[in-house]
């Protein structure tokens, strides 16, 4: 029986990166009229992703990268690198694509996000995250980045709405382009391995899925532990007040799994009223 | 095999037999991206005046504990520079604080580059170390192929972390020798006279025998950054000596034997890797040895900052050797290095190195269904071979993979 049951996961976990696979986009040249592809199509694992971006390849893996198809197209001297990465899920891939994103370049309608600077064009759509880079790069090629990149989009799957923690943050005060996910550590502290964070004028905000309730519990008393002395509140299910020299005034607070708060609030941030707000946008 | 399995079959083998010819440009692209956009720094909103003198009524934590940490300093080279023999990675940091507590407990080398995070990693870093710069070394990289988008990086690079000049600039990621090219050199040259940079540093993850002879032969730089961790073979130990002969500083980079990144927290094999201190004992058998300079070891978190502090304080002991020797038998087989040495050939004719990378795909980084796709396009006499067909295993691995049991998992998981 247990042999039987081990197969049927192995079979389904098989199933699933068989059919995750076969659903990874491959980019083409036609999707705009005009363009041709220029030497063969390529595609990377994450054991070689190295072998085409040698140096940055980290920066993919530490989000759950899978695989990556790629082609050159051109036409005339303008010449587009296409990839498609194709990463564990969409929430990885929104990450990757707001970790890569100029904070200071408005982000366009293309899939979840996209966003185009004169040499380049990424957007992200439910599992991928696309990219193009474009040469000369004398030139500001954003015109044929934006139509080419709507042309791939139509060839990408997926969700076009942005992981659901993206949402929850407070509007006030935010710094919408700010928001990020962070693979690894956040806020620097091993405690919160994967999570959201968000600038404001007044502070950073930060929100934590933890494993299970319990895990979330334990988090927050090591929390608490960890930074001494505190301020007990009342928000959410629990939480508390501290200061610390690198993460300032900070306000913590635990809704059932999630552990979420505000750090580096300036002296006259509202911080109770945030995490009220941030604590009823949780479910 | 279903027509879309078969083609994405192809493309992978088509990746893994062809080197992209136009890898550079788009290196390059990604390193010019986001061209002419103003500097703007993105310091942490918090109050500035609290990181740079400690609130003395904060209240007491272990962020703020005074574990005295030991440091100790290397000459890197002929530059006169002496960091700290620990280093500071920030390729995959995401939080400021950490690199800013780093600096303020005594760190004083970081390190950047233009392609990290789409230049957002460049923008970190000098948000954190604002205000402190000029106490600090600070390298950064560039994957121009042209000495006109080596220019044009290296101004983007100083715009974006907000400084006027990085202490060491990076050719990056050469694999190459006539990837060192004299353009790219004279770019380095024009910076320095510029004042933007004070060295000249080339850096390589995967190319030392060709492009550590090559950078020492051409008498330019004065820095090289080379991936250096225990699972590496001993020749590279020549290469280290070489360029410290010849004044070079050697910085060494994946100390932690990187190339595990993609065993994440919950795989079995994730508890071995950073049990025990292997993590800390990685970094001290890099520091062993003298030809090393310095290390920027990647850090995420506070605890891993503080781990690193004691590879200072600490010296290499018979325990981490014989730690390390344990882990390198859990790494050996998950890395075979295709180095070719193989004692021996496959009485059955199987090419045991690929189907150990097989294993490697699947147990390794979870890539089950690529490493299945390669074993089943192998012939089908291959395919059917079994180890146990053989009284004895007539292939020895000089590095200690465990060659008739890889290959029978090979067997056992795709077949």
């Amino acid at each position: 029986m247990k042999s039987a049951l081990v197969a049927v996961a192995v079979c389904t976990a098989v199933t699933a990166l068989r059919a995750a696979a076969a659903d990874a986009p491959l980019p083409r040249c036609d999707v705009v009229p005009g363009w041709t592809q220029a030497g063969p199509a390529r595609t990377y694992a994450a054991d070689n992703l190295y072998d085409y971006m040698d140096g940055n390849s980290e920066g993919y893996l530490i989000y759950g990268f899978k695989l990556m198809h790629g082609v050159t197209c051109k036409s005339g001297e303008v010449s587009f690198v296409v990839d498609i990465s194709e990463m564990n899920d969409a929430e990885a891939a929104w990450g990757l694509y707001a970790s890569n994103r100029d904070p200071r370049v408005p982000v366009e309608k293309l899939g979840i996000s996209g966003q185009i600077v004169p040499q380049r064009g990424i957007f992200v759509k439910g599992a991928s995250f696309v990219e193009i880079s474009a040469s000369p790069t004398s030139a500001d090629h954003s015109t044929a980045l934006r139509t080419f990149l709507q042309g791939l989009e139509k060839l990408v799957t997926g969700t076009t709405d942005a992981p659901p923690p993206v949402q929850w943050f407070p509007k006030e005060a935010l710094d919408a382009a700010s928001i990020r996910l962070v693979p690894q550590s956040v806020l620097g502290l091993s405690l919160l391995k994967k999570g959201y964070i968000a600038k404001y004028d007044y502070g950073r905000a930060f929100v934590v899925r933890q494993a299970s309730l319990d895990s979330a519990i334990q988090v927050m008393q090591k929390l608490r532990d960890r930074f001494g002395a505190s301020e007990p509140m009342k928000t959410a299910d629990e939480a508390f007040q501290a200061n610390d020299r690198y993460l300032g005034r900070l306000l913590i607070f635990r809704k059932g799994a999630y552990v979420a708060g505000f750090v580096n609030l300036t002296a006259d941030a509202p911080a109770a009223k945030s995490a009220q707000v941030l604590a009823a946008a949780i479910p | 095999m279903p027509p879309g399995i078969k083609l994405k079959f192809a493309f992978i083998i088509n990746a893994l037999e062809f080197k992209m010819s136009n890898t550079a440009s788009r290196r390059s692209f990604l390193a010019t991206a986001g061209l002419a956009l103003p500097a703007v720094g993105l310091a942490r909103p918090a109050d500035e005046k609290q990181t740079k003198k400690p609130n003395t009524t904060l209240a007491p934590n272990t962020l703020t504990k005074d574990t005295t940490p030991k440091f100790t300093y290397r000459a890197l080279g002929k530059t006169g520079l002496k960091p700290t023999a620990v280093g500071f990675g920030c390729m995959v940091t995401s939080d400021p604080t950490v690199v800013e507590r780093a600096a303020d407990i005594g760190i004083t080398y970081f390190d950047t580059a233009r392609v990290y995070q789409g230049g957002n990693n460049e923008r970190m870093v000098g948000a954190a170390l604002k205000g402190k710069r000029n106490s600090l070394i600070l390298s950064s990289k560039t994957h121009a192929t042209t000495k006109e988008q080596a220019l044009a990086d290296i101004d983007i690079s100083l715009k974006t972390i907000g400084t006027d000049h990085l202490d060491i600039w990076y050719l990056h990621a050469k694999t190459k020798a006539e990837q060192i090219t004299d353009d790219l050199m004279e770019a380095q040259n024009i910076a320095k006279q510029q004042g933007k940079i004070r060295f000249a540093g080339v850096s390589t993850h995967g190319g030392h025998q060709e492009v550590i002879p090559a950078a020492i032969s051409k008498k330019h730089f004065d820095v090289i950054l080379a991936s250096y961790n225990f699972t590496m073979d001993p020749p590279i130990d020549p290469l280290l000596q070489a360029a410290k002969d010849a004044g070079i500083g050697v910085v060494a980079m994946k100390v932690m034997a990187g190339g595990f990144r993609t065993i994440k927290e919950g795989n079995k094999r994730w508890d071995t890797f950073h049990r025990d201190g292997a993590m800390l004992a990685m970094l001290k058998w890099a520091l062993r040895n003298k030809n090393v300079d310095t290390t920027v070891p990647s850090i995420t978190d506070f605890d891993q900052l503080d781990q690193n502090l004691r590879a200072m304080s600490e010296t290499f002991t018979p325990a981490d050797d014989k730690l390390l020797a344990e882990r390198l038998q859990h790494l050996a087989p998950l890395y075979c290095r295709m180095c070719g040495k193989c004692d021996g050939h496959c009485a059955k004719g199987l090419p045991v190195a690929d189907l150990i990378r097989y294993v490697s795909y699947a147990e390794g980084y979870g890539e089950f269904d690529m490493a299945r796709d390669q074993f089943l396009a192998l012939p089908d006499y291959m395919q059917t071979v079994r180890c146990g067909d053989c009284g004895e295993c007539t292939v020895h691995c000089p590095n200690g993979v465990r060659v008739s049991a890889r290959v029978s998992r090979a067997q056992e998981l795709f077949a």
